[in-house]
């Protein structure tokens, strides 16, 4: 060694390759301790990304025990002194790294005795590699733990999936309500948007992506259901059957055949042709207003809408008694309900896009709605099963692990004849107790998928019926419900009465 | 010539305590530890308290002492009727030419090598009259004070089984002597050389290796060697351990009454520069300083009445002390 300060570096490279191994050992430690941690906390509190949170500690880790090293490094003074004891150079190099601005015979024989003392000693070897045994074996144990937690099923995982499916049909059902509001901008050109219908979808919409779940976004459709039915005219039907008569009343007529087949084409064509033909009343002979005067007496009588029958059968008085001016007034008043069937015919056809599209919807929500539950009433029967299983296994037995699944007998949708509620138009009305949650309910029903027959099955109490727990069937009972609901003409909001109160079932 | 003008070879400073062990051992059997400590006393400038059953050889280690080093040897034997002016001299009336005068006498101190036998049979007084003298390398007779000679070493025996009728030495007069050192009996090997070596026709003849000069500039070059700080805290720390208010050791509190002085911490660290430069280094470190911890603070250390009822030694607690204080001061 030339000099004191070469002896430092090599003592400084050498205190290098054994802390850096300490360090990085540290750092794994720690590391395995954020890794370990994090999955072991998204195991009890769902978190979607918990791979990238859990290997962020790597270079988390890595960087703090970089830094601790960086500020933990020994200055000259503590390098000089360890070498002198971990070489056995009895002080030489700490003294004479002390006195290395001091002068004199001593001092110069000093740093000369300890500069040769250091190039016959290795220096490498003053600081040697020594890892913490314990804190390998800590370090190999949390890796297994973590390892083991990545590895093993995550609880939370169900629950994730589920999430991120309500999300999914969340935003299906707001995308479809959006692709309706644009489909009817499209059209602006030939039909123009009723800025109503799209004000009620576009905040539909809106209440949908912000819901919490899917259940609450089915909250929002029945509500714009019923503002969009509210935009329709009672009448509409009425006006367009009259519409319709009249076309068919002026096509058997000349004069007003072209009227008629106008109007036949639509209301606004027809309304058109109708101002057209009260300009043309003058020049009609006199055959062609009476067949007209008719042709319009007959289509009032067979109007329903009474506004254009008053109308109609004011242009056919006044077209028969030759008054032309009242009755091309009649007949404009005619075009002017005419024009007002056309505008409400397009709310109408926008309304009924709106609504189908709500539907639609409501579809995609639901079914995700119905599968959380089932998820949910799943998980609660499994976990009541276990409880029962546990608790009495006489009186239960303990089968409830499985009955999440949908494997219920569903015997009470075919029904065995005793049942109540038949009907259409009946109405029923139902009054009973909250069960505890330590009480067991029960429903009439077969032995469950996996229980032999000669099991005997447990019986409710008084009664000589083989009885289910009823979150073996709630399910069943649920879907079938369902299915009656969308097989007929119930509305909307009353099917979400009925899955939620099954859902409500499933998950108590 | 170890000194040249001022500049001075350390390298002949071990040279010359190298030989002169050497030359020592020659004629001593064994006590390598007894010769190491009496040379470091020497060039450390001090005094050295040999303690020993009688007939180990310390009257023959300072004689053999002052054969080698070509210096002025005297001894005394210290007995109850010793004086004061028996060690210091005095003025005595002298007739020349019908004139009286007095005429001061020098005592046997006047030598560079003097040998204080069985030191603890003198009255206190007389020990205070050596002490003294030991102490501020000069005498006062009357009114006159003279310097005693240069180099000074004193080697003051004492018999530790022997107590009836002795006087032992008070605790602040130990505290004068540098070194105070154990004679050990020899073990069987070396008592069957003792006796082929001074029993035979001849004994060996030593040879003058050093002189007085030789002597002061070792000394000199002693107190130069360099002491890094870390390991002069470590002198600190073993000083501080001793004292039974000041320490963790259990030992000490119970054992101790009084720990070293700061003169032990001075001899201490003189002794470690001496003993760097017999092993051939320039700075003083740890091992020096543990070597000569012992004979630098076992007469400094001063024990309660329960360790001498457990049977425990001022040199257990220095060797407890000094592992605790080296393990403290392991770690940087």
């Amino acid at each position: 060694m030339s000099s004191l300060e070469a002896v430092v570096a090599a003592l400084r490279r050498s205190d290098a390759r054994s802390s850096v191994p300490r360090f990085f050992v540290h750092a794994a430690v720690g590391a395995g301790i954020w890794v370990g941690a994090v999955l072991l906390i998204t195991r009890l509190v769902p978190f979607e990304r918990r791979l990238q949170l859990a290997f962020l500690g790597v270079p988390v880790m890595l960087a703090v025990a970089a830094t601790a090293w960086l500020a933990s490094r020994p200055g000259p003074g503590v390098l000089m002194s360890v070498a002198d004891q971990s070489l056995g150079l009895k002080e030489r190099l700490s003294t004479a790294w002390e006195r290395r601005a001091s002068s004199g015979l001593m001092d110069d024989l000093q740093r000369l005795d300890a500069l040769q003392h250091a190039k016959l000693a290795r220096l490498a070897r003053a600081f040697p590699v020594r890892i913490n045994r314990r804190e390998v074996g800590v370090l190999a144990i949390i890796a297994v733990a973590a390892l083991l937690l990545a590895v093993l099923p995550n609880p939370m995982d169900q629950l994730l999936a589920q999430r991120r499916a309500d999300a999914a049909s969340q935003a299906a059902a707001a995308n479809a309500l959006h692709a309706v509001q644009d489909k009817i901008a499209a059209n602006a050109t030939t039909v123009p948007p009723d800025p109503k219908v799209q004000k009620i979808l576009g905040a539909t919409e809106k209440q949908i992506r912000q819901a919490p779940d899917p259940r609450s976004a089915l909250q929002a459709i029945s509500p714009a259901e019923q503002q969009l039915l509210q935009l329709s005219d009672p009448q509409t039907p009425a006006r367009t059957s009259t519409a319709q008569n009249l076309a068919g009343s002026l096509s058997s007529t000349k004069a007003g055949k072209a009227a008629g087949q106008a109007l036949t084409a639509s209301p606004a064509k027809g309304a058109q042709a109708l101002r057209q033909l009260a300009s043309q009343l003058q020049t009609l002979s006199p055959q062609e207003r009476a067949q007209l005067a008719q042709a319009l007496a007959t289509a009032a009588q067979h109007a329903q809408d009474p506004a254009m029958a008053a109308s109609l059968s004011r242009a056919s008085s006044a077209l028969a008694a030759g008054d032309y001016a009242a009755a091309a007034a009649a007949l404009s008043d005619m075009a002017s309900q005419l024009d007002s069937l056309q505008a409400q015919q397009n709310t109408d056809a926008q309304v009924a896009a709106a609504i189908n599209s709500l539907e639609a919807a409501r579809q995609g929500l639901a079914a995700q709605a119905d599968r959380d539950a089932a998820a949910a009433s799943g998980s609660a029967a499994g976990a009541g099963g276990n409880a029962n299983a546990g608790g009495s296994p006489g009186a239960s037995p303990g089968n409830g692990s499985n009955s999440g699944n949908g494997n219920g007998s569903g015997n009470g949708a075919s029904g065995s004849g005793g049942s109540s509620g038949h009907g259409n138009s009946g109405s029923g009305s139902g009054s009973g107790t909250g069960s505890k949650p330590s009480e067991k309910l029960f429903v009439p029903g077969r032995p469950v998928p996996g229980q032999f027959e000669n099991d005997p099955t447990p019986l409710g109490p008084g009664q000589d019926v083989p009885l289910t727990p009823y979150t073996q069937v709630v399910q069943a009972y649920g879907k079938a419900a369902l299915d009656a609901t969308d097989q007929s003409l119930i509305p909307g909001s009353e099917r979400d009465l009925v899955r939620e109160y099954f859902s409500t079932l499933g998950a108590s | 010539m170890i000194a040249e003008e001022h500049r001075v070879d350390p390298k002949k400073v071990t040279e010359l305590a190298s030989s002169l062990e050497t030359e020592l051992g020659r004629l001593i059997v064994g006590q390598k530890e007894l010769l190491r400590d009496t040379v470091i006393a020497l060039i450390g400038g001090g005094h050295i308290l040999l303690e020993g059953v009688p007939g180990l050889g310390k009257t023959m280690l300072v004689r053999s002492l002052g054969q080698a080093l070509d210096l002025t040897f005297s001894r005394i034997q210290f007995t109850p009727d010793l004086m004061p002016a028996d060690i210091v001299g005095t003025n005595i009336i002298r007739e020349d030419s019908g004139r009286r005068e007095f005429e001061y006498q020098p005592g046997p101190i006047f030598a560079s090598l003097v040998l204080a036998d069985e030191v603890n049979r003198a009255t206190p007084k007389t020990q205070s009259a050596l002490l003294e003298a030991m102490q501020e390398r000069t005498v006062t007779v009357g009114n006159e004070t003279r310097a005693l000679p240069v180099p000074f070493f004193v080697l003051a025996t004492q018999n530790p089984i022997e107590l009836e009728g002795t006087y032992p030495l008070p605790e602040a007069q130990l505290d004068r002597f540098f070194f105070k050192a154990i004679v050990p009996f020899p073990s069987e090997t070396e008592l069957l050389e003792i006796a082929r070596r001074t029993t035979g026709a001849t004994t060996p003849e030593l040879h003058a290796i050093g002189d007085a000069e030789s002597i002061i500039a070792a000394q000199r070059v002693a107190r130069e060697v360099p002491i890094a700080e870390h390991v002069l805290r470590y002198a600190g720390r073993l000083i501080i351990a001793t004292h039974p208010n000041r320490t963790e050791l259990d030992s000490v509190r119970k054992y101790v009454r009084y720990g070293a002085s700061p003169r032990g911490l001075q001899t201490l660290v003189l002794a470690g520069k001496v003993r760097a430069l017999l092993e051939g280094r320039y700075n003083v470190a740890f091992e020096d300083l543990a070597a000569v911890a012992r004979p630098a603070l076992r007469h400094r250390v001063f024990l309660q009445f329960e360790a001498e009822a457990d049977g425990v030694t001022t040199d257990q607690i220095i060797d407890e002390v000094l592992e605790r204080t080296t393990k403290e001061s392991a770690s940087p």
